[in-house]
């Protein structure tokens, strides 16, 4: 491999596999221990406060979309980390069991026009604006 | 690029951590899937006024997942509230069985026992003081068939009417509003004129917390043309407040001045219709006397924009701002709810807001309209427009009027003269007769007084007595108003009972039964029915099989009114999504727009006027001036601060069913006082700290959220509480007119413990 083709750098590359390993950990240990969240029921369900700090882009994103403005709250969708709420726990909440409570018109619609192979998240970022809404031009944390 | 081992090693662990959670767009597959419902059943959300049509999930039988009901008017759209209902129904809380009080304590008993009991006080009260001493308190979240049924039994079965219910705490003042504007009671637009409008004023109202989805409707305009205003007028600058391009902070109470002051700027900028106003409207002073629009602009002399940035502290700048913004724009519509609702000065605050409109001539017409958002799911249909208030009878009619009783009497085939000519007693009255045990034996059914009263603790006194009786239909036994009845009945919950809620703008839609009923529980139908039998109720009063027998009853009296919904039929009801009264026949859509021809089915397609406010004897609809008056209790030296009370979004009322969901209860599991930075800083409170906030009536201690939400001079207390009930503190001082006490404001001080 020639160096000036590679288009991911070695840094970028080794950042990535980092990042990735402490997404994969933070996953796994909230998962096995709840750790990494708070374990008192005061303020649990009070994700944002927490993440962002944490996740800071995440939260941000969140806060700015459709979600964050019509108080769509993180649980609604990812349920507790210590799996003691009321639906699982979820980093990547299943569309049919989760979305389609507020968006199966849409979901129906996208199965009619395009078949059912992709998943609401090929298309659409997960806290953002869909992507016809100009939503990467509002988010405060995306580099332009 | 040369790849070192190390870097392919840490490239694997990094793709295989990827593949772990589900590969980079894949979805982790859970149990989920496995609780696919069995089928989809219809239905109406719970919660708040907005009224989401709701698909309940049913699997072996169990509600298992909700979501939207695509083809009501929230397009399959749901808050978080109701997107997790399904865990509240199977609650270890709920009533199953019937109990009774003995010697203090809540014993196991058998249906038969519970309602012998609870006739047996009945007919003693009855027996020892007249009807006059026994009272109904029902609820904007009992179903319509239920209200009706209960209204019914006691005014024409019984003779009493002491029929009453908790919409007289958050709509009394909208009814007496709307009744003194426009002669109706009711909106006479529809959340479909959101879509149009290019102005919206939302004042006293948290509307992304109290009525998310229609929030959601407001932003989405906005966002499809961003020259779409819109104004919120809030002494909390709340998360409704984000998507503002004015907000309005003011002086608690002073926004009667400042309705006043966007007329006064209206007027003088010429931006009033006077086409409008000339031919539609009269002029009323608050003596009643007809005055003309000469005397109006004299009236609002006194609420120039400078005069009023004196006492409300809004900049005069910005209420010419908003005025312009009110009146410029093509299509404006105004929402507002309790901020405006529950004060002595109700009635007024919601007239001046409909001036705003018959002054500009933004009404009648698609995105312009005054829209009183309703609190609760059937405040409206269920009380107001059947008539479930001590002084009303259904569909608009008034007990103190002999031709409407007559007219009544005929319709439910009952002798002229039966009702009782003297209406009954209001909520606050009610609860005040109950307590010194003047009214002794209470029905209460699908509502928490004992947590949800101002001033509570008078009332929660006079439930300790043993000289009154109170039977409470209940779902959930850690209720507060469990602690103090004495005969307790298990109700079915929600989708375990067929009915119907009416929203508020103007809706009609069924909830379907999707499960049965836990336990004993019986539904609110059944146990009035049993309890109209027991007593002694003429069985022409009641001749009911099941709630679509009530339905048609009250769907054919309609037809004598305005309110004519005899088009709604059952079958229309379970093909469709809801529909809008008035309604008078099968093939008839349903009424977006009132009061205007070619709308409105009330207006022959001939009536020679655009509009006609046919409530009104001349059919004009009414400017009335109201004066700023304060508070029942304005802050003075003592307690220099104004308290007030309010929801968040994700508690519903006394929490009694939202406490009920882990993640709505973890997210706010217990009451605090939110108290303005500049507040804090001044008294030494950091956020966190406990602070004791002391009104004359009692004193709490809460901790304080510190922030800048509230302005200064004001501390906002949730009230979804059980164990920090905020009306032991707040006022039942009430608004002459309607009857609602003022929650929203009171005097209070703060100091850190």
């Amino acid at each position: 491999m020639n160096r000036t083709n590679l288009k991911i750098s070695k840094g970028k590359l080794v950042g990535f596999a980092l990042f990735s390993v402490l997404l994969m950990s933070v996953v796994s240990l909230s998962q096995a221990k709840g750790i990494k969240h708070l374990k008192a029921t005061d303020s649990a369900a009070d994700c944002y406060e927490c993440h962002k700090y944490v996740t800071p882009r995440v939260a941000q994103n969140w806060l700015e979309s459709k979600h964050g403005v019509q108080l769509m709250k993180c649980f609604v969708c990812h349920g507790q980390p210590d799996g003691k709420g009321s639906i699982p726990f979820s980093v990547k909440p299943d569309p049919v069991a989760v979305c389609a409570k507020c968006h199966d018109p849409a979901m129906q619609r996208m199965k009619e026009k395009f078949g059912t192979e992709k998943g609401c998240y090929e298309c659409h970022p997960f806290h953002q604006n869909s992507l016809h809404h100009d939503a990467y031009k509002k988010s405060a944390s995306k580099k332009e | 690029m040369k790849l070192s081992r190390r870097e392919i090693l840490k490239a694997a662990a990094a793709s295989s951590a990827m593949m772990a959670i589900g590969g980079p767009f894949g979805v982790i597959k859970d149990a989920a899937a496995a609780n696919e419902p069995d089928e989809w059943v219809k239905s109406v959300c719970r919660f708040c006024g907005t009224g989401c049509g709701v698909m309940v999930g049913i699997k072996d039988g169990k509600c298992v997942t909700v979501k939207g009901d695509p083809n009501n008017h929230n397009a399959g759209f749901l808050c978080l509230k109701g997107a997790l209902m399904p865990p509240i129904v199977y609650s270890k809380d709920r009533v199953t069985r019937p109990y009774i009080r003995q010697k203090g304590k809540l014993v196991p008993a058998s249906w038969d026992e519970a309602m012998s009991l609870v006739e047996k006080k009945f007919k003693e009260a009855v027996a020892e003081g007249g009807p006059s001493a026994i009272g109904y308190y029902g609820s904007g979240q009992a179903l319509t068939e239920e209200t009706y049924l209960a209204s019914k039994i006691f005014k024409a079965g019984l003779g009493s009417n002491n029929v009453e219910g908790n919409p007289r705490l958050c709509m009394a003042s909208a009814v007496g509003g709307y009744v003194t504007t426009f002669g109706k009671d009711e909106p006479c637009g529809s959340y479909s004129d959101i879509d149009a409008a290019t102005c919206m004023m939302i004042i006293g109202s948290n509307m992304s917390e109290c009525h998310p989805v229609l929030f959601k409707r407001v932003a989405a305009r906005k966002q499809a043309d961003p020259n779409v205003k819109i104004i919120v007028i809030d002494p909390r600058k709340t998360n409704t407040a984000r998507i503002a391009d004015e907000h309005v902070s003011f002086k608690p109470g002073t926004d009667l001045a400042i309705l006043n002051s966007m007329a006064w700027v209206i007027i003088n900028e010429e931006f009033d219709n006077q086409r409008f106003h000339s031919k539609y409207v009269t002029f009323m002073t608050n003596e009643k006397e007809k005055v003309d629009f000469d005397a109006y602009m004299k009236f609002l002399e006194d609420y120039t924009p400078e005069k009023v940035e004196t006492m409300s502290g809004v900049p005069a700048a910005q209420i010419k701002t908003i005025a312009k913004m009110f009146a410029e724009a093509s299509a404006t519509t105004s929402f507002w709810c309790m901020g405006l609702n529950q004060r002595i000065r109700g009635v007024w605050a919601n007239n001046l807001v409909s001036n705003l409109h018959l002054l500009t001539g933004h009404i009648g017409k698609t995105g312009a309209t005054p829209f009183s958002l309703t609190g609760q799911p059937n405040a409206c249909g269920g009380v107001r427009d059947t008539g479930g208030l001590c002084h009303l009878l259904p569909a608009g009619r008034l007990i103190k009027k002999e031709a409407h009783r007559n007219a009544v009497e005929k319709q439910w085939g009952i002798p002229l003269g039966t009702i009782n000519p003297k209406p009954g007693l209001h909520t606050i009255a009610l609860w005040n007769a109950f307590s010194e045990a003047k009214v002794k034996a209470m029905f209460v059914l699908c509502t928490n007084p004992a947590h949800s009263l101002p001033n509570v603790n008078i009332y929660t006194e006079g439930m300790k007595r043993t000289d009154n009786f109170m039977v409470l239909s209940e779902p959930f036994m850690d209720a507060e108003t469990v602690k103090y009845c004495d005969v307790l009945l298990p109700s079915a919950f929600w989708c375990e009972k067929r009915g119907t809620y009416g929203c508020s703008e103007r809706r009609y839609s069924l909830l379907k039964k999707s499960t049965e009923p836990l336990g004993e529980c019986k539904s609110d139908f059944e146990i009035l029915m049993d309890f109209a039998k027991r007593m002694g109720v003429d069985p022409k009063v009641v001749p009911y099989k099941d709630v679509d027998d009530v339905w048609d009853e009250w769907r054919q009296v309609s037809a004598a009114t305005p309110y004519n919904f005899s088009g709604i039929t059952r079958e229309r009801m379970e093909k469709e999504s809801g529909i809008l009264w008035p309604c008078p026949t099968e093939d008839h859509p349903g009424t977006k727009i009132r009061y205007v021809r070619g709308e409105d089915p009330n207006i022959p397609d001939d009536y020679p006027k655009k509009y006609h406010f046919y409530g009104k004897p001349d059919g004009r609809a009414v400017i009335w001036f109201r004066p700023y008056k304060g508070a029942a209790e304005e802050p003075n030296e003592e307690y220099p601060i104004v308290l007030t009370t309010g929801r968040v979004i994700d508690h519903w009322h006394t929490g009694t069913m939202t406490m009920k969901v882990p993640e709505l209860r973890r997210s706010f599991p217990v009451a605090y006082v939110e108290v303005n930075i500049e507040d804090a800083k001044a008294k030494g409170i950091q956020n966190g700290d406990d602070v004791l906030l002391e009104t004359k009536r009692d004193k709490m201690v809460l901790k304080a959220r510190v922030s800048d939400v509230c302005r200064p001079g004001l501390v906002f207390v949730p009230w979804y509480d059980a164990n920090l009930m905020i009306n032991k503190l707040t006022l039942n001082a009430i608004d002459k007119g309607s009857k609602q006490p003022e929650f929203k404001i009171c005097a209070v001080k703060i100091s850190k413990v």
